[in-house]
């Protein structure tokens, strides 16, 4: 066992407090409660061992980067720069904890301040926090902190609108984290090109919040979104969440008047991890400030009149605050959302732009090939995309995932699992690094099983 | 000081991408879409970067730079070989949504990693989509609150806890819309059963209490407050902050505890990585079990090995009655594979690692109180201790209260000046129970040598000139920070003004 300082020494540090075993200290567990025998767990294995077992488990993994793959469903299959792993695993950032030292901690402290900057010139809005757990709680307690806001106001008491066409997964988490404080949660309608409702949008003014995405989940990008604050009013909240590379290239929220911005961090800074660690981002208009979740730093001086940096606001915290806290948010995805940084800084103003154009290039063509498919119909061909776009297919699309599985291509995801009446329904999910042998890939493999099906 | 908006570099600096696969990709963006200016982000290098993280680095203090007795935080050593591990592209580019077949290895170890953590805490289910120990104790209380509601029992509206108790605990039912009941803790601050017999009944919903408690020290009553939640029709919640303290010598199973939360990121090592990833998974009774989040993962014996080589097909279950979602995906699996390589060096002797845990902490703080050590006697006022015990688990509590009385030297300026002799501070002001607190937690992976080292210099500290103390830090990159002005004068972007 090499993680044992003290190993074969237990003797030396009882005797000098007067004990024979190290059992006397457990002695205060009552006898009924005490675990009989060693644990049945495995025995314990040598770090060449361990390693031995994760590469062969991990490697029996298949791996995004080995075949062409068009699964993106709210992730992104991304290139991080070598240099932020080597830099975020340094040990004094890895293994450090939230700083609530400031006087040793100002090297995470200022990484942090930079981030808090960097998203807040990316969505436009003056504030952000250093993180949230995903897109999923961002959005989420983005809505809880925008009934703490708007609550009072409103005449459409505790009414949130939500737009239809979030996926269940992340539905799910918004009704976990809404339900314990009595809000109401109504469908935003979208017409049938996909867009929203703009008429039905008027019903929304006097509620608390609406919130959307942009492109939402079938990759749409939604013109009339920049003109839905005007409709919903100064007394309703929007909540704009983004697929943060596509700012790039489209307009920050805060520009067109949304009140609080969330999204995935993910596509910065680190690879889809199964799902997770990744990171989401909170970012909001000043109004907003004393009732959001999260840890935030701000610039201050120390003793000496020097510029610091500390955590604050943290009266809104659970520490702190306790039961009345904001959110119960503790740790966060610190570590992630400065990988995040690293990677924003790297790219750069133009290099963020290069990045989004490359994943709207990929996007067009591979949707200008999957529309020459005899049988496959882009879904609301009109509508532009980013990332993502949905296709209609002669059958089921899960057959059709199968089937490309079969034949070594990750065809996308199969919208049936989230919504039944969309069986037929594939999203096809590209990025910066769909290349055209990937798309080639594709195309043949879905025109077989086209022939297969309408054989 | 170096700021990152200060590098200046040409337009298009950064890092090099190749170009897009095909010309004019913007055309397809309505022009009332399109962003009018780029973000003012810097415009630098890779050996500017390069520089000024490194540079940063420097400024911040890790469990790799010098002891970390943050207390409840459980600053354990990270072995390396977990964070090579999740490099590996079978975890690093993996999508959540791949077919099973794809991801068998992944979902072994997500199988191996419940099971385990079902053996080490008495319950019969555990699912890992939690991602910090605040959602864990979220995720469960949900829990608790549809299985009432299924019972008849919606009218079940408030959770009991303790003064002691983390701020998460109560945060964490109030998101659920649970009122709060706190109980005092007794005078030598443990559990007061009279406290709890008189706030508990039909209204009780669960009581969340950690044990060892936030003072460090066992509660042998526990299985009594059990019996008196479950009499009432409460249900009872461990908050695993503290599980470092008792693996393979009890379990809030035996406990008679309900629901559990593990954390991933003390326990078992995941790094804390200056305030995060963590992971916080659930573990649940029987009688809870179809209640967790969605999905777990489950097994079926098949034919020729499978995949993994071990018999079994591996494959995503939704619990019948599940809650749903708590985080959009399967939670944090790196943190899972990380805590799953820091299992598998102890294996079966993961008692091993809380009897060290529990052995140093009472070391060290025999080293500190020893009332028959000589350095004690000339020191005009010692700390006391914040639990009326002999010994204590893996943390222990100090109270400055006599040192602020005789010579005006708080808590906070004890850690502050321990931060001058190369230690992170101790966790201050918590709990709130003991006055001037200081609450240690030495870990399992500290030397003899350095607690006897801290011991001695932490008592040097208590003979120091006040006026050193009071002023302390001395010697840390900045001195001490104004919290008043930041909170004050928000200043919390940069103007990215050239």
């Amino acid at each position: 066992m090499d993680q044992l300082p003290n190993l074969g020494r237990e003797h030396e540090m009882l005797s000098a407090m007067g004990l024979s075993a190290i059992e006397d200290l457990f002695s205060d567990i009552p006898e009924k409660i005490r675990t009989k025998g060693p644990l049945p767990l495995r025995p314990p294995q040598s770090e060449e061992e361990i390693w031995a077992d994760a590469q062969r488990l991990l490697g029996a993994n298949i791996d995004l980067d080995s075949r062409p793959s068009f699964l993106s469903a709210g992730l992104a299959r991304n290139f991080v720069p070598t240099m932020v792993g080597m830099l975020a695993t340094r040990g004094e950032f890895l293994t450090s904890y939230t700083p609530y030292q400031p006087e040793v901690s100002q090297g995470m402290l200022q990484a942090m301040w930079e981030f808090q900057t960097m998203i807040s010139e990316l969505v436009g809005l003056p504030v952000s926090n250093v993180s949230m757990y995903d897109s999923s709680t961002a959005a989420a307690e983005a809505i809880t902190c925008a009934v703490r806001v708007k609550g009072r106001k409103a005449t459409q008491k505790g009414v949130v609108y939500v737009s239809e066409f979030v996926p269940p997964h992340k539905m799910s988490v918004i009704e976990n984290y809404t339900q314990g404080s009595g809000i109401e949660l109504r469908p935003l309608k979208h017409g049938t090109d996909g867009r929203i409702d703009l008429e039905a949008a008027q019903e929304v003014a006097g509620s608390c919040a609406v919130y959307v995405e942009q492109p939402n989940a079938f990759g749409v990008m939604d013109e009339g979104i920049i003109r839905l604050k005007e409709i919903i009013g100064e007394h309703t909240a929007l909540i704009v969440c983004v697929d943060a590379v596509s700012l790039g290239i489209i307009e920050a929220p805060g520009k067109y008047g949304a009140d609080i911005v969330v999204g995935e961090g993910q596509p910065f800074g680190i690879g889809p991890t199964a799902g997770g660690p990744i990171y989401g981002l909170f970012a909001c208009g000043k109004d907003y400030l004393r009732q959001m979740p999260g840890r935030i730093v701000g610039q201050t001086v120390d003793e000496d009149g020097l510029d610091a940096f500390t955590l604050t606001l943290s009266t809104r915290e659970q520490h702190i605050r306790r039961h009345r806290a904001t959110s119960n948010i503790c740790s966060n995805e610190t570590l992630i959302a400065l990988m995040g940084a690293m990677h924003m800084a790297m790219l750069g103003p133009e290099g963020l732009e290069r990045l989004a154009l490359r994943v709207a290039a990929a996007t067009e063509l591979t949707k200008s090939a999957m529309a020459s498919i005899h049988g496959v119909e882009i879904v609301e061909s009109n509508n532009p995309n980013f990332r993502e776009f949905v296709v209609e297919l002669p059958g089921d699309a899960r057959s059709a995932v199968d089937y490309m599985d079969r034949n070594g291509v990750l065809g996308g995801f199969p919208l049936g699992d989230w919504w039944e009446s969309m069986s037929d329904r594939l999203l096809i999910g590209c990025d910066e690094r769909t290349s055209n042998s990937d798309i080639e890939a594709l195309s043949k493999v879905l025109s077989a099983w086209v022939e297969e099906v309408c054989k | 000081m170096s700021d990152i908006f200060s590098f200046n570099g040409a337009e298009g600096t950064g890092w090099s991408q190749p170009s897009p696969i095909s010309e004019d990709s913007i055309s397809t963006v309505p022009m009332s879409l399109r962003r009018a200016n780029l973000p003012r982000w810097p415009r630098a290098s890779e050996p500017e970067l390069v520089r000024h993280y490194t540079w940063l680095s420097k400024r911040n203090f890790g469990i790799d730079t010098g002891f970390y007795p943050l207390g409840s935080c459980t600053m354990k050593h990270n072995p390396r070989v977990n964070e090579r591990i999740v490099q590996l592209p079978g975890i690093d580019r993996v999508h959540p949504l791949q077919p099973e077949h794809q991801i068998q290895g992944l979902l072994s170890i997500f199988f191996e990693m419940q099971e385990m953590l079902e053996v080490c805490s008495g319950m019969d289910q555990v699912t890992l989509q939690p991602v910090a120990g605040a959602q864990g104790e979220f995720a469960a209380m949900r829990c608790i609150q549809e299985y009432h509601k299924d019972n008849g029992q919606s009218h079940r509206d408030k959770v009991i806890v303790p003064d002691s108790a983390h701020g998460t605990n109560p945060a964490s039912a109030a998101m659920c819309g649970y009122e709060i009941i706190e109980i005092p803790s007794s005078p030598n601050g443990f559990l007061d059963l009279d406290a709890l017999r008189g706030a508990v009944g039909d209204d009780t919903a669960a009581m969340m209490i950690t044990n060892p408690s936030t003072l460090g020290v066992f509660e042998p009553e526990i299985s009594e407050a059990a019996d008196i939640v479950h009499s009432a029709g409460g249900q009872m919640y461990y908050d695993g902050a503290n599980f470092n303290a008792i693996l393979g010598k009890t379990n809030p199973g035996l406990m008679g505890f309900d629901a559990v939360h593990y954390n991933l990121h003390k326990t078992f090592s995941q790094p804390h990585g200056g305030g995060g990833p963590g992971s916080g998974p659930i573990g649940v009774r029987g009688h809870l079990s179809d209640y967790v989040p969605s999905p777990v993962a489950d097994r079926e014996e098949i034919e020729g090995g499978g995949v993994t080589g071990d018999g079994y097909r591996y494959f995503w279950r939704t619990p019948q009655k599940t809650i749903g979602k708590v985080q959009q995906w399967h939670g944090n699996a790196g943190a899972v594979v990380r805590a799953w390589a820091f299992y598998r060096r102890y294996g079966r002797e993961l008692e091993l690692m809380s009897e060290h845990a529990v052995l140093n902490a009472n070391y060290l703080r025999h080293r500190i109180l020893n009332p028959e050590s000589d350095v004690r006697k000339k020191i005009p006022a010692m700390p006391v201790d914040g639990a009326t015990v002999d010994f204590v688990k893996h943390e222990f509590t100090l109270s400055m209260s006599p040192l602020k009385d005789a010579v005006g030297v708080s808590g906070k300026d004890v850690a502050k000046r321990l931060l001058d002799y190369g230690y992170m501070s101790p966790t201050l002001y918590f709990p709130m129970i003991v006055p001037e607190c200081l609450m240690i937690e030495p870990t399992e992976t500290e030397s003899i040598e350095t607690m006897d080292k801290f011991a001695e210099d932490f008592l040097t500290i208590l003979s120091e000139d006040p006026s050193v103390v009071t002023t302390a830090p001395h010697t840390t990159d900045v001195r001490r920070v104004d919290e008043v002005q930041a909170a004050r004068n928000l200043v919390l972007r940069h103007p990215c003004e050239k």
